[in-house]
């Protein structure tokens, strides 16, 4: 089984610094070949890779003028009958459309041959620029890439940043943005990120997941005086599966409706638990926070001015370059050091959340 | 109609266009007060700042470089009473295709390349024909960023390949500017009796005897090339030549010098053969009737194909 995955990004974009990152913390142990359509500043240094066991082989048509599809496809074929490796690394040329390289790949991809990864690597400071005036091959590498990997986001101011992350985003709603200085990240969170599992949709559902056990833990608030707690972790009899909150519906109504045609327990659940009626906010951000911010926040979020907030959870990156985790639950914050993420995130679960003034509380 | 002068300004994104385009315009020696059209079809980082000019008639319009029509360009120039154009160019789009879509009126005066040297060997690599495009129609380039003490050679070398006659300018970090005074002789003496072209050296010749055909009026030259036939005249004329490729496979073209000889219908098309020919410059159809090299052959000999047989600079 090959898999393909493909990094493109202008040139000067850092396309080969992250292939070598990768290459050392995420790649090894997989039989590689590292297809090069570029000729760039910094090369892979030879000696490495071969000590990794890895391939290179470079196509020299690497300039806008020349017709990638029919040559590279032949290539392609033929590295895979020759070498049959796990993993096909591509660095296409930085002025080419990234959607043509995929539409190159997907002629060869069948049941031993899968597309990977496609990525576009953009220099964070260069977004605005770069869009309007390189038009279509910068926006199509934008536009296609199913993951967004920032360069030198350390190196411009935090306005900046935020703007080029909303750019990037009108122009590709679905791709994860990595925001985080590389060296803060591990090829591992970035292999996850690639793989979309570092989603905000895939936090919220954990969250979602997490609040649901949470809520069956603190049953001697719940006053219906059973003990939910073991039930619910086997099933809790009442014939329906919680975890189907996982699956992203957020309104808990199902679950809730369910309980009400009867759960076995005898009990009405719905009149304490209003608050399972719950919706969850979660935005990424790449702003800088401070502790004393974020506690502010999380102290303010028990107001009721924001709605009724049963937990708010999130990583954000500090203004010292260190990372902000906190775990908020009414009347208790927690708020400490932890590792880099790709990206900043927050997310809140509650009812009647008033999201425009959470949003404008942690000012993203 | 009266002309209308165009100054016109390549070089990729961030490479100091703007930045030079306003210090010029801050000054009273060009900036006298003309009615000046500033186009700008590329938006970098810099701004322009009208506030500094000495004379406050300039006006900035924002265009498409790719689809921007010729009654655009004529309308704006109009609507402004505009004396002279200057234009900011895209550096990912094509010079000539702009060109081609000036109003008749307007006269390319000068075009001036500017070049980040920390970046356009790297863009040279990879975007060849966009390097070579900006290099090819400027009168002078501007390497700027250049650390003081740094190996010049390489950038010297680019923007000649590129154009013989290109002036070039290097900006230092520290503020500093100087021309670059290197010669680069012909590899060829042309003031020989017969001026012998070694087949590493046809695209270099062919280019310096199509820009200055005058140069070589009354001259002898030998050289190897294919036989190419023309359309107009198969009987007393042939085009000796070379395939030459100037940035990579997609890009090759055959360069031929239309020929005098009354043989030519025994030649055969694509063979080598060695030509020895006298030099005129002349109008002729194969240059769109501008004077350009016409060759009359001394001596047609078959000859070995040149190794390789494409051409470069």
């Amino acid at each position: 089984m090959t898999k393909i995955d493909i990094y493109s990004g202008f040139l000067g974009a850092g396309k080969t610094t992250l292939i070598k990152k990768l290459l050392q913390e995420a790649y090894q142990g997989q039989k590689l070949v590292l297809i090069e359509n570029e000729f760039g500043e910094i090369g892979i240094d030879g000696g490495f890779l071969q000590d990794a066991g890895i391939n290179i082989r470079e196509m020299n048509s690497g300039c806008i003028c020349c017709s990638l599809v029919g040559d590279f496809g032949k290539a392609l074929t033929q590295v895979i009958a020759d070498y049959h490796p796990d993993r096909i690394v591509i660095e296409p040329s930085g002025v080419g459309k990234l959607s043509d390289v995929v539409g190159a790949v997907n002629k060869v991809t069948g049941e031993d041959v899968t597309l990977g990864y496609t990525v576009a690597v953009v220099d964070a400071g260069k977004v605005k620029s770069y869009s309007k005036n390189f038009g279509e091959f910068y926006n199509n590498q934008v536009q296609t890439a199913s993951t967004i990997i920032l360069s030198r986001t350390d190196a411009i101011p935090q306005d900046k940043l935020d703007k080029a992350v909303e750019l990037l985003r009108e122009l590709n709603p679905q791709a994860t943005i990595v925001t985080t200085p590389w060296n803060a990240l591990t090829g591992a969170q970035i292999v996850e990120a690639m793989e979309g599992k570092a989603t905000l949709a895939a936090e919220l559902a954990q969250m979602e997941q997490e609040h649901h056990h949470h809520h069956h833990d603190h049953e001697e608030d719940c006053g219906c005086g059973h003990h939910h707690d073991h039930d619910h972790e086997e099933g809790c009899g009442c014939g329906h599966h919680h975890h189907d909150h996982e699956e992203g519906c957020g309104c808990g109504h199902h679950h809730h409706h369910d309980h009400e045609e009867g759960c076995g327990c005898g009990h009405h659940h719905h009149d304490h638990h209003a608050d399972e009626v719950f919706t969850s906010w979660g935005v990424e951000t790449a702003r800088k926070f401070t502790k004393e911010q974020i506690t502010q926040a999380l102290e303010a979020l028990d107001s009721g001015k924001y709605g009724t907030v049963l937990r708010a959870k999130g990583i954000v990156e500090a203004q010292d370059g260190t990372w902000i985790h906190f775990d908020h639950v009414p009347q208790e914050a927690d708020v400490r050091t932890g590792s880099a993420a790709i990206t900043g995130k927050v997310c809140v679960i509650g009812a009647q959340l008033n999201e425009a003034e959470i949003a404008a509380l942690f000012g993203v | 109609m009266t002309q209308i002068p165009v100054y016109t300004f390549t070089g990729f994104l961030d490479s100091g266009k703007t930045k030079f385009i306003q210090e010029t315009l801050e000054d009273p020696r060009f900036n006298g007060g003309e009615r000046t059209l500033l186009l700008v079809f590329e938006e970098g980082e810099e701004e322009y700042d009208f506030s500094t000019y000495p004379h406050k008639n300039v006006y900035l319009e924002v265009l498409d470089q790719q689809t921007v029509e010729p009654k655009t360009l004529q309308a704006l120039a109009k609507k402004y009473k505009a004396q002279r154009i200057v234009a900011e160019l895209n550096g990912m789009q094509m010079v000539g295709d702009l060109y081609s879509r000036f109003p008749e009126e307007w006269v390319v005066a000068q075009e001036v390349m500017f070049a980040d040297s920390t970046t356009i060997m790297t863009y040279n690599a990879n975007m060849r024909n966009l390097v070579m495009d900006k290099l090819v129609g400027a009168q002078m380039v501007v390497f700027n960023r250049v650390t003081p003490g740094a190996d010049t050679l390489p950038l010297h070398k680019l923007a000649r390949a590129a154009n013989r006659r290109i002036d070039i300018l290097y900006d230092y970090t520290d503020g500093t500017t100087a021309f670059d005074e290197l010669q680069d002789p012909l590899p060829f003496d042309i003031n020989a009796p017969v001026i012998e072209i070694k087949d590493e050296d046809y695209a270099l010749w062919y280019r310096d005897v199509t820009e200055e055909p005058q140069k070589y009026a009354g001259k002898t030259v030998r050289f190897k090339g294919q036989v190419a036939m023309l359309r107009r005249d198969r009987n007393t004329m042939f085009a000796p030549g070379r395939f030459v490729m100037t940035c990579c496979e997609a890009d090759i073209e055959f360069f031929g010098v239309p020929c005098r000889y009354p043989n030519s219908r025994e030649l055969k098309p694509r063979s080598w053969v060695m030509v020895e020919a006298t030099v005129t410059a002349e109008k002729h159809a194969v240059y769109q009737n501008e004077l350009g090299p016409v060759l009359t052959a001394i001596r047609v000999e078959p000859a070995n194909p040149a190794d390789p047989e494409v051409a470069t600079f």
